[in-house]
């Protein structure tokens, strides 16, 4: 019996009111463990095809199953711990502007309502295997661009999730940042972690050489396990 | 776990409270101004009403008495209108002496009066009963009683058709001020509940992009919310004492104006007298407010 996929998407239609269709019957599985690129051109549908699994938005029509759970099935009041599973990463940071790094990632914890010690001793960890753990108390605006996708990091690993949603995480990086996020993502995939990497840079799909995804005109045109970025 | 979470969002608001410096002064400055109008209109309202009140109890009629009337038969009298004590506070016999006494007391003993009373040879006052009613709306009823009771040819005249054009007076400026103070206050109440609204919003406008990142970490929506009810909570309670302290240094300065015009002496006193209701009548308002305008105006930004 084949083990359950982490991620399914079955048939899954996603259209914006009023008619722009963005994905359209799309199936596809996604195994634990497995580090898989999402390639496509802007506008193609890959931000909405990750918004679907964090639940920021909804199918159309189809279903997509987390862990063998339907989400459509959860409890609105429940998606927020059902979120506590899935760790974000995006092109903009997102870091909360008035928190320092160690506040900005001790924030995932206070709303799991963990303990102040236990806050103390897992943030600086955390921040420690990232690299930052001498720029704990900085400002978002006092570090560099990288330093801040490396916060945004070690606040999406912080619930120790068993997926990293990573939307353009390098979009804003030079090529060096870059390539150290990506080394990062790596590293949390060799200890088992699903990894969802969304990107229009082919350099760096060309050398994870892991499986690639592409999308085009809200369709998956290609699957293959060890790709290369190429849009047909 | 559920006390940690509090404690955690109302250290959340107030350091959004420190932290948002500009946008918190705003929003206190708005939230003082309407607090310190709606206050104030009530404190005038409570000072007008107290004036007219006060204006209302000097109020009296006397019923001066013929020269020949013996002063046992005048007491009598005042002992039968003091068996009205549902209409009449008071009936106080003045003799023809006092009347003498009281006058010139109130001419400073004008040496030139005091002649002019002398070359008379005799008082030319008349003895009279000063009548005090319960409600001043009954003056023209116990006017009506004297005039057909059965001393009423001892009677020399009653001093109430002067009287009677202050009271009509005071009872149009009673009703009147009512009337404004009512539609007035409940103005100023609309206006501040408005702006303190709209400038909560622009503050968790301000905060929008804030929303989105705690919900993708997995923050509840109360979790994301409560944070802004204590900052709301926060701005009312800074704003009713701030308010509580300019209508002390309003009430310094309208203090002399009313001097004397009131029981309690003056507008200050007024407010010693209404502090712990006015400012748990503010903190009330202000919190309500504050905490009204963040739960309603963050709803919005709460979707999922």
């Amino acid at each position: 019996m084949p083990a359950t996929p982490i991620i399914h998407f079955d048939a899954v239609t996603k259209i914006f009111p009023v008619d722009i269709s963005v994905l359209e019957n799309v199936t596809l599985s996604i195994m634990p463990g497995e580090f898989v690129c999402i390639v496509g051109p802007s506008g193609a549908g890959k931000s909405t095809l990750l918004k679907l699994i964090y639940a920021e938005e909804i199918p159309t029509t189809g279903e997509v199953y987390f862990n063998g759970r339907s989400i459509g099935q959860i409890n609105r009041k429940h998606l927020p711990f059902f979120r506590r599973n899935i760790g974000t990463v995006f092109q903009d940071f997102k870091l909360l502007p008035q928190r320092t790094a160690f506040e900005n990632v001790a924030y995932a914890l206070e709303v799991d309502g963990k303990s102040t010690e236990e806050i103390n001793q897992e943030v600086p960890e955390i921040l420690e295997i990232v690299g930052l753990g001498d720029k704990m108390h900085k400002f978002p605006r006092q570090l560099s661009g990288g330093e801040q996708q490396r916060v945004s990091l070690a606040r999406a690993l912080i619930h120790r999730p068993k997926v990293i949603i990573a939307d353009e995480p390098t979009g804003n990086l030079d090529p060096v940042s870059a390539n150290e996020i990506i080394q990062l993502l790596l590293e949390i995939n060799s200890f088992g972690t699903t990894v969802l990497l969304a990107t229009h840079n082919k350099g760096i799909v060309d050398k994870i050489g892991k499986r690639v995804i592409v999308i085009n005109d809200q369709k998956i045109v290609h699957d293959q396990t060890k790709g290369k970025y190429a849009l047909n | 776990m559920k006390t940690l979470k509090l404690w955690r969002t109302f250290k959340e608001g107030r350091e959004n409270f420190r932290r948002n410096g500009w946008l918190t002064f705003a929003t206190i400055s708005i939230l003082t101004l309407s607090l310190f109008i709606v206050s104030l209109s009530f404190l005038l309202g409570v000072t007008t009403k107290l004036v007219l009140q006060n204006m209302r109890e000097k109020v009296n009629i006397s019923v001066s008495f013929n020269p020949d009337v013996s002063e046992e038969k005048i007491l009598e009298v005042r002992n039968e209108l003091s068996r009205y004590k549902k209409e009449i506070v008071s009936v106080e016999y003045i003799s023809r002496e006092q009347a003498l006494e009281q006058f010139l007391a109130e001419s400073n003993n004008d040496p030139v009066i005091a002649q002019a009373i002398e070359e008379i040879g005799e008082n030319p006052l008349l003895a009279s009963l000063v009548i005090k009613a319960v409600r001043p709306e009954d003056y023209p009823l116990i006017v009506q009683q004297i005039e057909g009771s059965t001393f009423q040819n001892d009677v020399s005249r009653i001093n109430y058709a002067k009287n009677k054009k202050i009271f009509d007076r005071l009872d149009r400026i009673n009703q009147a001020t009512r009337k404004a103070g009512i539609l007035l206050g409940s103005l100023f109440v609309f206006i501040a509940i408005l702006i303190t609204f709209n400038t909560i919003r622009i503050t968790i406008y301000s905060h929008r992009q804030e929303f989105e990142i705690m919900r993708l970490v997995g923050a509840s929506n109360i979790y994301v919310r409560m944070p802004f009810v204590f900052e709301g909570a926060l701005y009312g309670l800074v704003a009713s004492v701030v308010t509580m302290l300019f209508l002390f240094i309003a009430a310094r300065f309208i203090a002399p104006l009313t001097e004397g015009a009131i029981a309690q002496g003056n507008f200050l006193h007024l407010y010693y007298d209404y502090f712990w209701v006015l400012f748990g009548g503010l903190v009330l308002l202000g919190i309500s407010l504050g905490v009204l305008s963040s739960a309603i105006a963050i709803r919005r930004y709460l979707k999922i």
